[in-house]
């Protein structure tokens, strides 16, 4: 704009001069003009017309330049107007991050060994078949045994073990109920309550695996070398309702222990109510009663307890030795006792040898017999040929392994058994176990010789 | 029946028998088992010939069992020994509260199996 002005001062200038120029000679001169001067003059003009097109041209020049300066201007305006957007917009962000973070963290998954409840299912299953001799061989039961684990924090689980069955009717060896068809039965195991309360002691409460020697907590299924289980466990209850301390104290620091337990539970009770030999229950004190209604049979528990010491030599060399006993009264009238105690002992020489067996007896009142004197006893040993270091194929997969063990009720029956078998580990938690088992027994039901084969799967 | 004859049967008694000989048993392993004493002073001034040389003063330390071996130790008691890459480490806590309490393990070595468990479990 400014450049437009000075080329028009410019050029009104020159016209001005020109006028002046005219004006300021005399007539006379005009007349007088040589063609020099005229030339000098025309000259003149025309330079002076040169620069005024030189000047218009320089004019569009600046005229194109200025909106080419303009264009640029507005251009600049929007990327301005946008980044004062951008910033805003960023500004605006910036706050919204600030007061998310002033809100707590969104919960995100964790490790989950840290965290402090965990629910899991252990447990174990078979497939049996079974051929006496007094019958056809049939796959005699099927069995599955979960155990729910519910851990709540690190000194509280609930476990509950379950056992789902099949049984064959018409294949349980000395019974003389046998039928047609197959049995299918659930049954609670052991449902309890744990609480560690310290390193050494933890309660217990529920319907607890009892510590009468080691078998009924460590003979499920899978655990135990061979299939069936030692005739005398009969002899006294598996389980029962109450309560437990149990723990282990530490002899040094070699890994010996003391293992102690100590509970009361509901005890065993009378099927029918009455004091008579025949008509006791180890199982436990839960019936009928006479109203039809399901409660304890009477009001007398029973005591017991478990003293061990675990001696291990080093790992794969150990010796257990267990004493453990209980009392209580049994007969809904409260006359009689009925006390059990069990030896145990176990011992293992290096990963391929073990030997454990117990020695068990019962003694208990009644009105029609006196006093019942019961005993038995079982020696069980397993050699896996892995020992021999032998090159041959599957051989170290093989466990040899070999019971005895005796039965005597002390009403009249008593029965041996002599029991040789193997186990084949397909994995170290799949088993196929063969067994044949010898009988010699003073029960006409009980067959002379049995085969059990077995698939067990501990999980 | 008098005290002497009672005395006699309950001798004669093989559960009872046994019994005693386990109790024994089991006193005699405790006390030899028993943590030893806390060093005695030292003795600067004594003749060499008292004196315990380091050697045997750190052979009488006993060996500290660990995780690995405490696991050998107690699984083998009852079943054949699980890979600890079977389950992950959150199984492994509970699986060893439960055998904590199942096979009266002490704390303090449940731990330390729990932990040798946990480093090379499945996760």
């Amino acid at each position: 704009m400014k450049k437009t002005i000075k080329t028009r001062r410019l050029m009104i200038g020159l016209v001005a001069a020109a006028g002046a120029v005219g004006m300021g000679l005399p007539p006379q001169a005009t007349a007088e003009v040589s063609d020099a001067d005229f030339n000098a003059l025309k000259q003149m003009v025309q330079q002076l017309s040169e620069q005024v097109q030189s000047l218009r041209q320089t004019n569009i020049l600046d005229q194109q330049t200025h909106t080419q300066d303009v264009q640029q201007l507005k251009e600049l305006q929007e990327k301005l107007a946008a980044t004062k957007q951008t910033a805003e917009d960023a500004e605006q962000k910036s706050i919204v991050a600030a007061q998310a973070q002033a809100q707590p963290l969104p919960r995100a998954p964790i490790d989950e060994a840290t965290v402090n409840h965990n629910f899991m299912i252990l447990g174990d299953a078979e497939v049996q078949y079974v051929n006496a001799d007094k019958q056809n061989g049939s796959f005699e039961m099927a069995d599955f045994a979960p155990i729910f684990l519910y851990r709540g924090g690190d000194n509280v689980l609930f476990e509950a073990g379950f056992d789902f069955g099949l049984q064959n009717n018409g294949g349980t060896p000395g019974s003389d109920n046998n039928s047609s068809g197959y049995t299918t039965t659930l049954n609670l195991s052991f449902a309890q309550l744990d609480y560690v309360m310290n390193d050494y002691m933890t309660l217990c409460a529920g319907d607890l695996l009892l510590p009468l020697g080691t078998y009924t907590e460590r003979g499920a299924g899978w655990l135990n070398k061979i299939p069936d289980d030692p005739l005398a466990i009969d002899l006294v209850p598996g389980s029962g309702v109450g309560a437990e301390l149990r723990g282990a104290v530490p002899l040094g620091d070699s890994g010996k222990l003391l293992n102690y337990a100590v509970y009361g539970v509901d005890g065993p009770g009378s099927v029918d109510g009455t004091g008579s030999a025949d008509q006791l229950d180890v199982g436990g004190n839960m019936g009928i009663t006479s109203d039809g209604t399901t409660a304890n049979l009477h009001n007398h528990p029973t005591g017991g307890a478990r003293l061990a010491v675990f001696l291990p030599f080093k790992p794969h060399y150990d010796l257990e030795l267990g004493i453990s006993g209980q009392s209580g009264e049994w007969d809904n009238a409260g006359n009689h006792l009925c006390t059990a105690g069990v030896l145990d002992a176990s011992l293992h020489l290096g990963s391929s040898f073990e030997v454990k067996g117990e020695y068990i007896i019962s003694r208990f009142g009644s009105d029609d017999l006196g006093t019942i004197r019961q005993e038995g006893w079982w020696v069980q040993a397993g050699y896996k040929l892995a020992g021999l270091n032998l090159e041959l194929p599957g051989i170290n997969n093989l466990e040899m392994v070999g019971r005895y063990d005796s039965y005597r009720d002390g009403m009249g029956t008593t029965t041996d058994r002599y029991t040789l078998g193997y186990i084949y580990y397909i994995t170290n938690a799949l088993l196929f176990e063969g067994d044949y088992e010898f009988y010699n027994s003073s029960d006409p039901t009980v067959p002379e010789t049995q085969l059990i084969l077995q698939m067990s799967y501990g999980f | 029946m008098n005290t002497s004859n009672k005395l006699k049967a309950l001798i004669q008694n093989p559960f009872v028998t046994v019994a005693v000989v386990l109790l024994l048993g089991g006193l005699v392993t405790t006390i030899y088992s028993a943590e030893p004493k806390s060093d005695a002073p030292a003795q600067t001034n004594s003749v060499a010939v008292n004196a315990v040389p380091p050697e045997a003063a750190k052979a009488a330390v006993r060996k500290q069992l660990t995780g690995a071996e405490l696991y050998s130790i107690h699984c083998n008691r009852c079943h054949p020994e699980r890979y600890p890459t079977e389950r992950t480490a959150a199984q492994w806590k509970t699986i060893i509260l439960h055998m904590q309490v199942r096979a009266s393990i002490p704390g303090k070595q449940a731990r330390m199996i729990l932990e040798y468990l946990q480093e090379n479990s499945g996760r």
